[in-house]
Formats: C-alpha cells, structure tokens, sequence
C-alpha cells in the first residue's frame, strides 16, 4: 500500500468513545454556556454509566457566544481532571480533540477524557465571535467583508464558473438535510418543512447563498467521552472505536498560486483523508455513512470532491441525485447536521457519527453501518483553511 | 447613538508600504529580486526563500477572480450600503487582492471582468484600493 503522508504508529481501535451527552438545542436564554456544559457532562457519564471520578482529562472548545468559563463545569459536576486543555473555535477542531485526546492518552497524560462544546449563539451573540467583529481595523472589514458566509460565497461562485453549479443542487443539500432533520425529534428544525421552491425563494444572504445555504444559530452543549479500549468495555454502552484521523491544511498549497491558500475552487483534504484511511486501513468504499462538515451547502458539496467521494466538478449532480439520502449511494449528514439539526461546530458531525455506529439513529440509521466518516473544517479569509476527518467503527 | 464607523485597515510594520503608495494613489507590490514572484506584504519570498526584496509599482490592471454580495449586514456601518459587493481581483502581475468593485451594478459582475485599479480617500491617512470595469 502507498502511504503519501502520516507515520507507521497506528492508534487504531485503541481508543473508543463510551459515553455521549446531549442537550436540548436551540433557543435557552434561561442557561449559561457552563450551565449547558455540565448538563451535558452529567448526560454522557449516565450514558456511559461512569463516575465523576472515573474522568481525568478535559478538552473543550467554545462555542458561538461564548462564555464557558474554563473548569467550571468540571467544579459543576465533579470531575477531578489534570489534563485541562482549550483548543481554537473552528469548526476544524472536534476531530483535532479526538487526536489530542488519544495523543494524550497515547504518552500517558490520561486515560479517560472528555470532549466538550458549549453554544450560546442564539442567546448571546454580540460582542462575542462573530458578533462584527473587533473594534479595532480590519482590512477585510475596510471592505465590508464579515462572516465565514463570504468565504463560502465566492467558493460558490467559482463552482458556478467553472463546473456550472446550479442552485438547485445547493439547494438539493439544504432540502436533503431539513428532511433527515424533519425525522429527528431533537432537530432544530424537526417542525420546519422546507421545499424547492422555498429554497429558490429564500432571501438571500450573501449572494449566491440564501438563508438555507447558512447553518442554524442556536444553544446547545455536547460532551463525549473517549477511553482506552480495554476501559471503554466496562461501560454501559457499546463502544465506537476510532480507526484513524487525519489533518490538512490549504497552507501546503502556499506559494503555489496567489490564490491557492483561498482554496475557493476546493478545500485542501487529500493529506487528511489518506493520513486517515491510512490509518483505518480502508478506502472510501469502505464507508457506510458520512457526517460531512456543513457550515454551508458550499462547504458539505467541496468535500465530497476533496475526499474522493466525487471527482472534480461532479458533486452538483451527484447530490442532485439524491446520494447523499438514506437510500441513496452515500448516505450522509443524517440527522440534518448544522444546516438543519443544530450547529455545534463539529461536533454536530462527530456526535451523530458516534449514534450511527451505536444504531442509534432512529428511523434515520443507515442499516447494518459500521464505519462512518466524519470530517471538519475551519479557518476564514485569508488565513486558508484546515480540512480534518476521523473514522469511527461499531 | 454614536454613528458607527467602518473599520480601517490594519497598517503595520510590514504592509505600510502598501498603504503608504495607496495614499498616493498607487498600487504596490513586494517583488522578488530573485524569481520575480509578487507579493502584497513584505515577507521573504515564499516561492524561493530569497529575501532580496523591492516594492515596485504594478499596472493596476486585473480581472475579477471571484465576488459575492451581502444583502444583509454584518457590521452595523454597511447597513446603509446594502447590497454591497466584495470581490477578490487577480492583478496582471499574479498577486490576489481583496476589493470592492464600484462604478458597475453588482448585477453586472463577473467572474473573468476586466478592471482597473482606483482609489477611494477614506479617512485623513487611509485610502483604498479599489476597482472599476477597465476601459
């Protein structure tokens, strides 16, 4: 076998995650980021059937809005951990926590951890992350460029250019995803029927994207818990091992073109993906369902072509298709994920990828899945862009 | 309420070169003295790690290399500006800028539109760089 990137240590099946704690999502002005934060600690430790005192590493991520205030939702719920790390707000970074995490545990700094994501978007935004920005110069901001949503724009005008895109294959993304979300009652968007013509309608936001083609604002807080294998079976629930990671970054492309690290005509994920597959020892064949990073309809459809899942240019019609349904050939973003089911950087992906490899998907469980391909990405303007992705198995 | 203004550019050490031209209605490229690759901030040259470096001046001709338009603001000081346009414009010379494009409807944008550079005096120190359809 070729190996173009990545080392010869391999991790596989040596870490799983037991244990999956959920809040409600959406609007919860009445809650504090740490308040959501340990709800959903307190959830994933009765999940796994683990006690407080069973955890001894903490990596959290904050959400939009921000406010989680370091170890106090640890002080909340009683987790002695030594291990307390913050990692960036990117949507990049839930699969980097899975790597630090088991990189952790790998040299012995830990040997259960737990991941968290605390949103305050809908109740706390201003002033916070994207809330406009800085008071002091921007030179984008000088320009009137604000939000990841522009980044996601011209990427769709590029695809427009030159492959042809059409809204209505965006759109077919948006209305794939509402309906996976319309089938899961904890949703967002569970009530909310959308359909082509409300897609073509929709006002737009920046054009060409419409509100449909931008991920939910709302509150939520999820916590998971990874463990050594030989621990992750003293638990309640079956473990969901990961097989392997993998990173990219569009700075590799740095000096090729001016315009390379933008990566508007695609994301740079080959490293990611073949570090990831590597790793896992499969190829995408393998994969039975994929939780893509959805940000915007963009952003999910550039993917499907940086892993290999469609050539260049074909992911239009491929999703057009229907492939990415639960009947479709590539099964994808079932539960509605940030466009439909709520938005918690990537955590929303890793979170329904570690439920579908428990069976846990409810009337949207891709049947007999056994290994799931979740991906992230994160990074705005002229700073590039980092493609990361992690492979699970029941 | 105070009026809220738009944000200026950030001028450091490294990129004043650049604004400073700008402020004479120039347009300004770091060039490599080496390989001839062009950036817009001083740094040693990415393409092949020369650091023998000029500021040279550039044709201010380009072509539109992508573009959206916000028809909702984010910042509070666009909101009278609505629908605005933000457009990336590869110069001849190669560099990727990030622009406005005035004197056009945003309807008549595209991806491959020939434009030339112009420059807006925006406050007392800083003027931008933007663009307008060539010829």
């Amino acid at each position: 076998m070729t190996v173009l990137f990545g080392g010869t240590v391999s991790i596989r099946d040596k870490y799983a995650f037991v244990g999956v704690g959920l809040t409600k999502l959406g609007k919860i002005p009445e809650m504090t980021p740490d308040e959501l934060a340990a709800q959903a600690i307190s959830l994933a430790l009765a999940d796994a059937g683990m006690r407080p005192d069973e955890v001894d590493g903490y990596i959290y991520q904050q959400g939009i809005g921000g406010g989680l205030g370091d170890t106090v939702p640890l002080q909340m719920t009683g987790i002695p951990a030594s291990m307390v790390w913050q990692v960036a707000s990117l949507g990049s970074y839930a699969n980097v926590m899975v790597a630090m995490a088991i990189g952790a545990m790998e040299s012995g700094l830990c040997h259960t951890c737990v991941l968290v994501h605390a949103a305050s978007a809908a109740s706390r935004r201003g002033g916070g992350m994207m809330g406009g920005g800085p008071p002091m110069g921007s030179t984008p901001g000088a320009y009137g460029w604000y939000g990841p949503g522009a980044t996601a724009a011209c990427m769709a005008q590029r695809y427009m250019h030159l492959y042809g895109l059409k809204r209505e294959q965006l759109g077919a993304i948006a209305l794939t995803l509402r309906e996976y979300a319309n089938k899961r009652p904890d949703a967002v968007m569970h009530d909310r029927v959308i359909t082509m013509d409300d897609y073509l309608n929709a006002r737009m936001v920046v054009e060409p994207l419409c509100l449909y083609d931008f991920c939910l604002v709302n509150d939520g807080a999820v916590a998971l818990i990874i463990t050594l294998a030989e621990r992750a079976r003293n638990f309640k629930k079956r473990p969901v091992y990961v097989m392997g990671y993998g990173i990219d970054h569009s700075l590799r492309e740095m000096g090729k073109s001016p315009e390379s690290i933008h990566h508007f005509d695609g994301f740079v994920a080959q490293k990611a993906g073949e570090e990831a597959f590597g790793m896992a020892g499969i190829t995408i064949k393998d994969i039975d369902v994929a939780e893509i990073y959805d940000a915007f309809t963009i952003f999910l459809l550039s993917q499907l072509e940086s892993y290999g899942i469609c050539k260049r240019g074909e992911a239009g019609p491929f999703v057009a298709a229907g492939s990415l349904k639960l009947n479709g050939s590539f099964p994808s973003n079932t539960s509605g994920t940030g466009l439909s089911w709520g938005y918690l950087m990537g955590f929303t992906q890793l979170t329904e990828g570690i439920r579908q490899m428990r069976g846990e998907g409810g009337v949207c469980q891709v049947k007999n899945a056994e290994i799931c391909l979740v991906t992230g990405l994160g990074g705005m303007v002229d700073n590039g862009s980092a493609a990361t992705c992690c492979i699970l198995r029941r | 309420m105070p009026e809220v203004k738009k944000q200026l550019p950030v001028i450091t050490e490294s990129n004043k070169a650049f604004w400073e031209a700008a402020r004479r209605h120039e347009l300004v490229a770091y060039r490599c003295l080496n390989c001839g690759a062009l950036y817009l901030q001083q740094i040693d040259c990415v393409a092949c790690g020369s650091p023998r470096m000029e500021w040279v001046k550039v044709s201010g001709r380009g072509e539109v290399f992508t573009f959206c338009i916000y028809h909702q603001p984010f910042h509070p000081a666009w909101k009278d500006d609505i629908p605005y346009n933000v457009a990336y414009v590869k110069l001849e010379e190669g560099p990727l800028l990030m622009t406005n494009i005035v004197g056009c409807d945003n309807k008549d944008i595209y991806i491959g539109m020939p434009v030339e550079v112009i420059f807006e005096d925006v406050a007392a120190e800083v003027t931008l760089p933007k663009f307008k359809p060539a010829g």
